[in-house]
């Protein structure tokens, strides 16, 4: 046997020498893209369905269509886990160079220096806002930067199945009525049309919201809460009226409408004749039922409804290509093929030349509804308000907890509202 | 996930196996060639175990939010671990959940194993299809798939109540309940008793037959065999699969948020521990406190493992031993 140990440690040598050397190779071989040949590449990440990758991965090619030396690695997955994602990369200084992003992160992202501010892009034209309702852009401003370019614009609307209530012979709801009438309506219209009248939104940020504006509130001031304990007892009683007068679903099927994704609301699994959305939510909600559905605002004074955001454009801190992504993204709301090829899918489009051309375009009739009813809610809007704070999405959280609790009887509506005051203070102030 | 995920105790047999005294010079080589063979493994728990571990017990003292530039991360000391234990009601809501949850669904899904693997340990045709199927739910166990299967099944009007309908029984909104979301959340694990079973099934092989036979003949029925037999001599497969499985249940954590969307609802009833700190990490940002939570269970379950080692002392029989 001995005579075999040269060549076996020879052998080893090289083995070890081979591992130590493994990681310098694959180094080399991860190398950057950018910059030598004159070629750029762009990460550019999304979250979706099939049908906005196709049109985000059109809109881009005709980008690199028109600018040939700029290329982009485009990345899309479901809205789980997107921002886990999202925020893994950015944790690894690997975040993309431009990412779509919603109000419930905006300012998460932005208060911790994420997102380039791009302001300066915005005055010097380079960013071309002139045409957005000023509503729109506004909120994506975070503490004096622009965070993020809007992205599609929608607003609250209420679903209702109109099948199901002209079968029933129950009036349809319209936009204008008071919050009481709406309850009225549904404890009447729910055992006609047998089922319930109207899911039960006191779980519902954007539908408390309104109504704390409504009552000359907001939700918040800057970085503090807008509103009181007391406020939000008389929300929850509100509802526990609704309840108590059989106008809305038993808790546990009001929790599986919270619990739900969009082909799951009550209003398509016919367990309530309405659901309480996003304006621009009622086509894909029109997909998922053969009943024909309708679109109105939500309940109490409608001026006091805005233009929310759907989605922004972020351009990431650290991206080496800014210039471009600025044009990028540009390019995406303001060209009018870009445009058209992008449709309505993230809402409606944020320029009003490129909406009406849209607009007068599709075929679609829930989108025509929508588009309508979003231009006509549009003229009657107030101020708005500006883009929810840091902890935005725990408020969310805890106001659905704290709502459950008053719906399945654990707690009085005071109590919930209690508990749900003291921990949105905690995640906003921290 | 790697870096507040606990991990499960290592292997304890190391280099120190290896570096026995007075062991001829040439031996020594071989424990390089040994190493350098390990050199992939031991790269890799380097890698992806150890120094994840490291960085997030550093972490845990600090105040690191995941999406900030480093230099805004600060030292906090111990204030994690204070605002955990003091401050965080919800902490000490999931630590309630993720006992009750480990405390009923372990011993049931021992004893559900553990029946099926006497039923399963008799000869008859096709017990081979039979122990596949049984198996099977296991390894999907933690697969997402399953969970979204079981939330449909325990719907209001899903298939689960439309089986007790037949029996004249009115079901409830089982997944939409909170007294009854954490119990659907246990079905599943019990259901999952695949992997605990085929290791009873390899444990019951292994008594001796001339044990039944002499026990027999000293008159002993199926029931007193079974309890001065089979136990016994099953204990430290029991012993195994006990310590295995507490473990696992701690851990549950796709169940429960496939289950509940993430959130532990309704109401906090499935707010399972792993969930609450990934939400910590995730959506709240919190990344230095769910680090700190990450030590805290990886601790814990430490301690329950050493218990329940302390326990077997009587009554684990090894048949090999003195005594």
């Amino acid at each position: 046997m001995t005579a075999t140990h040269p060549p076996r440690r020879a052998f080893l040598r090289t083995l070890v020498a081979g591992m130590l050397a493994l990681p310098l190779v694959l180094g080399a071989c991860g190398s950057d893209d950018a910059g030598d040949d004159g070629k750029t590449e762009l990460s550019f990440f999304w979250w979706g369905g099939e049908a906005r990758a196709d049109l985000t991965t059109k809109a881009l090619d005709l980008y690199t269509a028109k600018h040939p030396d700029v290329t982009f690695k485009k990345t899309w997955q479901a809205n789980q886990g997107y921002f886990d994602k999202l925020a893994t990369l950015t944790a690894g200084d690997d975040a993309p160079d431009i990412f779509q992003i919603d109000d419930n992160y905006l300012s998460e992202y932005a208060t911790r220096n994420v997102t380039l501010d791009l302001t300066p892009y915005q005055s010097s034209g380079k960013i071309d806002t002139s045409k957005f309702p000023e509503g729109l852009w506004k909120y994506g401003v975070v503490d004096g930067k622009l965070a993020g370019l809007a992205f599609g614009e929608n607003t609250q609307g209420l679903v209702y199945n109109k099948s199901k209530l002209e079968a029933a012979k129950q009036p349809l709801p319209t936009t204008g009525m008071s919050w009481e009438e709406h309850i009225a309506w549904a404890q009447k219209a729910g055992p006609a049309a047998q089922t319930a009248g109207t899911q039960d939104p006191s779980a519902d940020y954007k539908a408390f919201w309104l109504w704390l504006r409504q009552q000359g509130k907001e939700m918040y001031n800057g970085n503090q809460l807008g509103f009181t304990a007391a406020d939000v007892t008389q929300w929850f009683e509100l509802w526990k009226g609704a309840r108590d007068s059989k106008a809305t679903p038993t808790a546990d099927v009001i929790h599986e409408g919270n619990a739900t994704d969009i082909t799951k609301q009550l209003v398509v699994t016919n367990k309530a004749l309405t659901s309480w959305v996003w304006a621009n939510q009622m086509p894909e909600l029109q997909k998922n039922t053969t009943d024909e559905l309708g679109v109105v605002a939500y309940p109490g004074d409608n001026s006091k409804q805005w233009p929310r955001a759907s989605m922004y454009f972020s351009v990431f801190r650290g991206s080496e290509h800014a210039d471009i992504a600025a044009d990028v993204i540009n390019f995406l709301a303001n060209d009018p093929e870009a445009g058209a090829i992008l449709g309505t899918d993230r809402g409606l489009p944020s320029n009003l030349d490129i909406r009406k051309s849209v607009a007068a375009s599709t075929d679609n009739p829930s989108m025509k509804q929508t588009i309508a009813v979003i231009d006509e809610l549009s003229k009657s809007y107030g101020p708005s308000p500006t883009v929810p704070p840091r902890g935005h999405s725990v408020v969310r959280q805890e106001l659905i907890k704290a709502a459950e609790e008053a719906q399945y009887g654990r707690a009085t509506p005071a109590q919930a509202a209690e508990q749900f005051f003291a921990a949105s203070q905690a995640a906003v102030s921290r | 996930m790697a870096v507040t995920q606990a991990p499960s105790p290592a292997p304890t047999a190391g280099p120190a196996a290896t570096r026995r005294r007075g062991r001829p010079a040439r031996h020594k080589s071989d424990g390089a060639a040994g190493y350098i063979f390990l050199s992939p493994w031991l790269l890799g728990f380097a890698a992806i175990t150890a120094v994840p571990m490291l960085m997030s017990l550093y972490l845990s003292f600090t105040n690191y939010d995941v999406l900030s530039d480093w230099s805004s991360t600060e030292w906090v000391g111990l204030d994690n671990y204070r605002q955990m234990f003091t401050e965080d009601p919800s902490f000490w809501h999931a630590v309630r959940v993720t006992i009750t949850f480990a405390l009923i669904a372990t011993p049931l899904k021992l004893a559900a194993a553990l029946g099926v693997a006497l039923l399963l340990n008799k000869a008859f045709r096709g017990d081979g299809v039979f122990r596949g199927l049984f198996y099977l739910p296991s390894l999907l166990g933690g697969s997402v798939a399953v969970a979204i299967v079981w939330k449909s099944m325990f719907n209001g009007d899903g298939s689960f109540n439309a089986f007790l309908a037949w029996f004249g029984i009115e079901g409830k909104a089982w997944v939409n309940d909170p007294d009854y979301a954490l119990g659907t959340l246990i079905l599943l694990a019990v259901w999952q008793f695949g992997a605990p079973m085929v290791i009873f099934l390899a444990g019951l092989k292994q008594v001796p037959q001339e044990l039944y036979e002499a026990a027999s003949v000293d008159g002993a029925g199926p029931v007193r065999q079974f309890l001065a037999v089979t136990l016994p001599i099953l204990s430290p497969v029991i012993f195994f699969n006990l310590v295995l499985e507490t473990i696992n249940g701690f851990q549950g954590f796709t169940s429960a948020f496939v289950l509940s969307g993430g959130t532990g609802g309704p109401v906090d009833s499935t707010l399972m521990y792993t969930l609450h700190l990934y939400n910590k990490g995730f959506t709240e940002y919190q990344m230095g406190y769910a680090s700190a939570m990450a030590w805290v269970f990886l601790l814990s379950i430490g301690l329950i493992t050493v218990v329940i080692f302390r326990t077997g002392k009587f009554w684990v029989h090894y048949s090999d031993s003195e005594d």
